[in-house]
Order: C-alpha cells, then structure tokens, then sequence
C-alpha cells in the first residue's frame, strides 16, 4: 500500500513535466495542424540555454522563463520562416512532417557539435523535501507540478476567457472562416508557437532539473511519451494533453513499482494503446481533430 | 614468323606471370603477400549517440600506441593511422558502418573496439575480413568460441560480476542490492553476480534492471530503500546514475548508499556528472570501481601512460584512462599485432594473425619486451620476442582470451583514481559457475 501511494506521488510528478510539453505540442498541432517533432529538439536546446545561464549563477526558474522564452522565439521563427511557407505551396502534411524530424536531427547535432556529448547537470536541485500522504516530493518537483496547474489554469482562462483566445480557438476551428471574421490568422498562429514554444522550452528546462543529469538526446527521448500524452488526450486538444501527461506519467511510475522496471514504458504504451481501442479520439478528443491527424 | 614469335613471347610471359602470381598467393611458397602505403587500425567503437563517450575513450590507446609506433619508424616502414569506425553503440546500426569501413578503408589489416554492445554484430563481420582485432567487450557468449582473429585481453561480464560481489562482501557489505541497467554490456554481470553472493554467504536483498535516461526512478529508488541494503551494486551511464542517486538521496533523508560498480565507469563524463549532484566526499569516499588489475608501476605502464600524456589529444584523460583495463588492453594488442607483422613480415592481417600468439609465449631465452620499439629491436637482432605489457603477461587460453586479476579503485578528488586493493583472478574465477 505505501509502495502504491509513493508511486502515485511520484507519477504526478513525472506526469506534470510530460503534461508541460504535451500542452504545447498539442496546442501546436491544434492551431497549425502540424505535426512538429522538432519540438524535442527545441526542449534539448532549452536544456542547455539553462545549463549556461544556471553556469552563470542564474536562478533556475528564472532560466526556465528565459529559456521558455528564446525556444518560444526560435519556434515563431521556425514555423513562420519554413513550415508555414511550405504549408502555403501545398507541400503534403506528411511530407512536413518529414522536414520537422530532418529539422530536429539537424539541431540535434549542432547542439551535440557545440556541448559535445557529456552528460551534463545543473547539480543538485531537489532542494528541500516535503511529506505529505506517505510521499516525499522534493522542492522543485513540488514547483513543477504547481508551475503546470498554474500554466494550465492560465492557458484555461487565455483560450475561454479571453477575445486572444476565442481568436485562436477560431483560427484553430477554421481557418477561412476566421479570416473572413477579420481574424488575423497569421497573427493567431504567432501567438500559438509563441506560447507553445514557450511550453516547450520550459518543458526542457523543468526536464533537466528533474533528471538532474541529461545530454543532447534528453528532448528526443522525452518527446515519446509527450507525444503519446497529446495522443491519449485528443491531439489538438490542451486539457486532454494535461490529463494525458498525468495518465502516461502515473502509468509508467506504477508500472515501475509493481513489474520489471525495465519495461515500465511498455506496460505504459500498453495502457495507452488500450485506451485509445476504447476511445478512438482519445480521451477529449473531437472527431475533428482525430480526422486532422489522419489527413 | 615474327608473328609466332611474338605470339610465343607473349604467352610465355603470361606463363611467367603465372607461376610467379601462383608463388606468391599460395601459402607453400616463400613469398608473403605486401602492401604499400600506410596502414589503418580501425576504432570500432561509438563515436555517435549516448555513448559517443566510448569513441573517444577507445580511441586514446590507439593514438597512444601509433605515436609511439611510427615515431619507431613504422611497421617495416609502414605508417599506421588510427581510423574512427562509429559503431553509434547500437548492433543493428552497427553493420552497415562497419560493412562500409571494411570496403572502403585502403589496407584495413588490424581493429580495436568492438565493445559490447555491437560485438554480436561486428565481431562476424571483422572475423570475415579476416582482420585480427583485440575487443574490449565482455559478452559472456566469446568465453567459448572457435573464432580465427579475435582476442580479448579483459575478461568476461560474468567474471566482473563475480568480483563485483567479491569485493562489497570484503568491504563488509553482505545484503546487497543490485541495479543494472538494461544493456547488454550491464545486464552480463547479472549471472556472475548471482553464483558469487551465495558462495561468499552474501545474499542479494532486490535486484532491479532499469531503463537508461529516465525522468525519475522515485519508485524504483523506493523499492531499493524499503529493503534496507548494506550497499549498491551499480552499473549505469552517467546520466542514469546521476538521476538515480539524486532520487535516492531525496527519498532517504540525504543519506546514500555504499556503491560498488565497473571501471568502466572510471571516466570523466561519470565523475563530473555525479559529482556535480551528489558532492565530491560521496564520490571519493562511497564508490569502488572493479575491474580488471594491472601493475601501475612497470615500465610498459610508465611508457603507455608517458604516450598519453604527450599527445594533445588524449593528455587531458590520461591520469584516469590509464588506469582502465580496456583501454590498455587496446593498447597491448596494438603493439602485438604490429610486432606480429614483424615477426610474419607482411602486414596482412591473414598472413601474420598466425604470429599473434607467438609474440606473448613465454620461451627459453626469449627477450622481455614491453613497447612496440624494444621488440622491433630485438626482432631485427634476430631474437625471439616475449611481449608482457601493460596487463602483464597475456595468457591467452585456446579462445584467444586472457582474463588477468582484478581490482577496485576510487576517484580522487581531482577525477583520478587510486588503486586500493586487488582480487586475483583465479580467488573470482572459483565463484563462477
């Protein structure tokens, strides 16, 4: 029983950080309805704008702000200067697909060129641990799961509460027809890279804390079960994705505590491909956004 | 006339050319097959991916070694460079790589490498080319085997696994728990591990195998603490353990467990990472690293560790590298291969593989020999050669394997190690099996 509460603690932990970048993934495709994968690679170059500034005495949520910031950046840059136009010209969405890995193993390897391949820290940033309920949880995974509620709720209230947000929903619902609303689209998607490249960057830096080790392939290996997140909870869909990431993370931790370790994320794609038989869509999934995916 | 003639000239050539060609290719004949220009001694290592570490770790004996090599002049005046065959660390990748390399690279006549976790797959395929190569991997399946061209200086996973448990017992610790990750390289351990406890009235309290670069591994760290071990017996990469430790001091008030892992961990990537997480005291004073010994203080060492330190490349890592089994056993098959050139006088790998063994026997009167020019000397004064390096004298067994004794070393401060006791290699083979 005390195992079961620990890892149920400890699943919400993990499962907040993969809720923070599935967020964004899934915001990404919902407005763009592109598929980036480079976004691993976005949260690997996070990792290390952090490792730099945190080198440099930078507090490591401020670094996670300032990273969050320059990925959201590069990400706007990313989709307006190369995605978007390729989008324009017709090019297939597998086929961008395809540019968005070629992209992400580009910058993979540059990262990899300049940090070269050590493992790399940002030193013991646990801080102070807290009991509650039979789990001990330490400072900055206390920080992380508060940073994700916080980020959720607020992302919650941009999308439903404000005329920034009906506008993207709108963009996202149809494009046309948000434009001949007077929409700027154009403008809407910025402000969707922005804000999921933001997710993204955070996400890379908040991985990094929580490893407290990492090297250039930290964004691709976690880009799986975000992806698989954004999947289980209705790609396209930013609360789905929330309740995805707590659903792989508290998978794998539970898998972890009552099988073989080593197979913790195949007894967690298990569960997820099991789901997925009995909600097709995911679980908020609109048939929409099921029918964008497979387009 | 002049036509049948000339006809009778051209085929008599052809005939000439013939023999002499059927002379020089058979093995009765006197001649031996040569080459020109410069050799290549191809790194099969993983100079790509998470353990791109190892490239550059495998690469330093070789660099070591053919500094020293051509500044003796060569091989019969050959000049040996040192070539990258990225392996990436994975068997499947591996092939096409090592493939290509075998095809391509100009007078491929010696390798290193072959680590574990592409030996499956890259052994066969170097074996086929009929390249003799001295590996560092220590897949439990080449104990046994009939293979032409493979050596192996370093032992077995499964002996490693036996001294792992050999020295935690004699530091006391006797309730141990054991954490591997899954790869293959760690996993070998396992069987070792498993026969030796019992036998030295050790148990083993849980035994967990987990995936590499986790976000966390709370739980598993839970499970770990729940059974109360007196120590960890370890084996992950950097980045793992730097991950699991930082969980385990957290959930265990900031207290860590003894740690008893492989020299293969004896690597900057590893001490900087964990270091940077746990603190230095916990890294100097709470992990032993076991592996495979050697005398630190004979001259082939002094030579070997004098070559690493005098290239810009390797001068960097040469403190910990040299104490490393692997590595230096790169090193010595480097010199043996090379003088088995010599001794073959051809520098190809199927004509002088044969000379390899004769270069280590031990023999009446030969000449002890601990670096590649002392026996190119002794050779050209018509000697009979004895090659003991940096391991010591090699004893291959007829599976071209040669185990040697073992030891355990801490970190120093400064990310060197120091030798702090030893197991000989007959006292862990009885705990096999």
């Amino acid at each position: 029983m005390q195992l079961l509460i620990e890892a149920i603690g400890f699943g919400i932990a993990a499962g907040a950080v993969i809720a923070l970048g599935a967020v964004g993934f899934s915001l990404q495709f919902g407005i763009s309805s592109i598929l980036n994968i480079t976004y691993g690679s976005l949260m690997t170059l996070a990792a290390y704008i952090g490792l730099f500034l945190i080198d440099l005495g930078v507090n490591p949520w401020v670094t996670l702000a300032i990273a969050g910031v320059v990925v959201g950046i590069a990400s706007v840059a990313f989709h307006r200067w190369l995605l978007a136009p390729l989008a324009r010209r017709g090019t297939r969405p597998f086929a961008i697909v395809i540019v968005t890995v070629s992209a992400g193993v580009i910058l993979q390897y540059v990262i990899l060129a300049v940090a070269g391949p050590e493992t790399q820290s940002y030193g013991d940033q646990g801080g102070q641990t807290f009991h509650f309920l039979g789990t001990t949880l330490g400072a900055s995974q206390v920080a992380i799961v508060g940073l994700a509620v916080v980020l959720m709720l607020a992302l919650h209230l941009l999308l439903t509460q404000t005329t920034l947000g009906r506008a993207m929903r709108a963009t996202s619902s149809n494009r046309i027809l948000a434009q001949s609303c007077g929409i700027d689209t154009d403008r809407m998607s910025d402000v969707a890279w922005l804000l999921s490249g933001w997710l993204c960057g955070a996400t890379g830096v908040a991985l990094a804390i929580t490893t407290a080790g990492f090297d250039f392939s930290i964004g691709q290996v976690f880009l799986i079960p975000m992806i698989a997140a954004a999947v289980l909870g209705g790609v396209g869909q930013p609360y789905g994705a929330m309740v995805g990431g707590l659903v792989v993370g508290l998978a794998s931790e539970l898998a972890a505590a009552y099988s073989n370790p080593a197979y913790r994320e195949v007894v967690a794609f298990g569960i997820l491909i099991a789901i997925l038989l009995i909600r097709p869509r995911g679980l908020f999934g609109a048939a929409w956004a099921t029918r964008r995916l497979m387009a | 006339m002049g036509t049948r003639r000339s006809r009778f000239g051209t085929l008599l050539a052809l005939g000439v050319s013939l023999v002499v060609a059927a002379c020089g290719g058979g093995g009765g004949g006197s001649a031996v097959p040569t080459q020109t220009g410069p050799l290549s001694l191809g790194v099969i290592a993983p100079f790509t991916g998470p353990a791109a570490q190892f490239g550059k770790l495998l690469s330093a004996p070789c660099v070591a070694a053919t500094d020293l090599i051509n500044k003796a002049g060569g091989v019969m005046g050959h000049q040996i460079g040192c070539v990258s065959i990225d392996d990436t660390g994975d068997a499947a990748d591996a092939v096409p790589n090592v493939s290509g390399a075998i095809a391509t690279t100009s007078n491929f006549d010696m390798a290193i490498g072959l680590e574990s976790n592409t030996a499956a797959t890259t052994v066969p395929l170097v074996e086929a080319a009929k390249i003799p190569f001295f590996t560092t991997n220590g897949l439990t399946q080449f104990n046994k085997n009939t293979l032409q061209y493979y050596y192996r200086m370093t032992p077995g996973d499964d002996a490693n696994g036996a001294a792992f448990a050999d020295w935690a017992v004699k530091q006391g610790f006797k309730n141990v728990a054991i954490v591997f990750q899954n790869n293959i390289g760690s996993e070998g351990n396992l069987p070792g591990l498993a026969s030796a406890m019992p036998k030295l009235g050790g148990s083993i309290a849980i035994q967990l195998t987990i995936p590499a670069d986790a976000a966390s591994y709370s739980v598993e760290v839970a499970r770990v603490i729940a059974k109360k071990p007196d120590a960890l017996i370890w084996s992950a990469d950097p980045q793992t353990t730097a991950t699991f430790l930082s969980n385990y001091k957290q959930l265990n008030n900031g207290v860590l467990p003894a740690m008893v892992t492989a020299t293969d961990s004896l690597t900057p990537d590893f001490f900087k990472a964990v270091t940077k997480v746990v603190g230095i005291n916990y890294v100097t004073s709470n992990i032993w690293l076991v592996g495979s010994y050697f005398d630190q203080t004979t001259p082939a060492f002094n030579t070997y560790k004098a070559a690493l330190l005098a290239d810009t490349k390797t001068h960097d890592i040469a403190p910990v590298l040299s104490t490393v089994g692997p590595p230096a056993g790169a090193y010595d098959g480097i010199n043996i291969m090379a003088l088995a050139m010599i001794m073959a006088k051809t520098t190809v790998g199927s004509a002088y593989n044969a000379d390899i063994l004769k270069v280590v026997q031990p023999s009446a009167g030969a000449v002890v020999v601990g670096n590649y020019a002392d026996g190119m000397n002794a050779l050209a004064a018509g000697k009979t050669i004895q090659y003991v390096g940096v391991l010591g004298q090699p004893a291959f067994d007829a599976s071209h394997n040669s185990g040697g004794q073992f030891s355990a070393t801490k970190f120093n401060a400064d990310g060197s190690a120091t030798l702090v006791g030893t197991m000989p290699g007959a006292e862990v083979l009885n705990l096999l099996g």
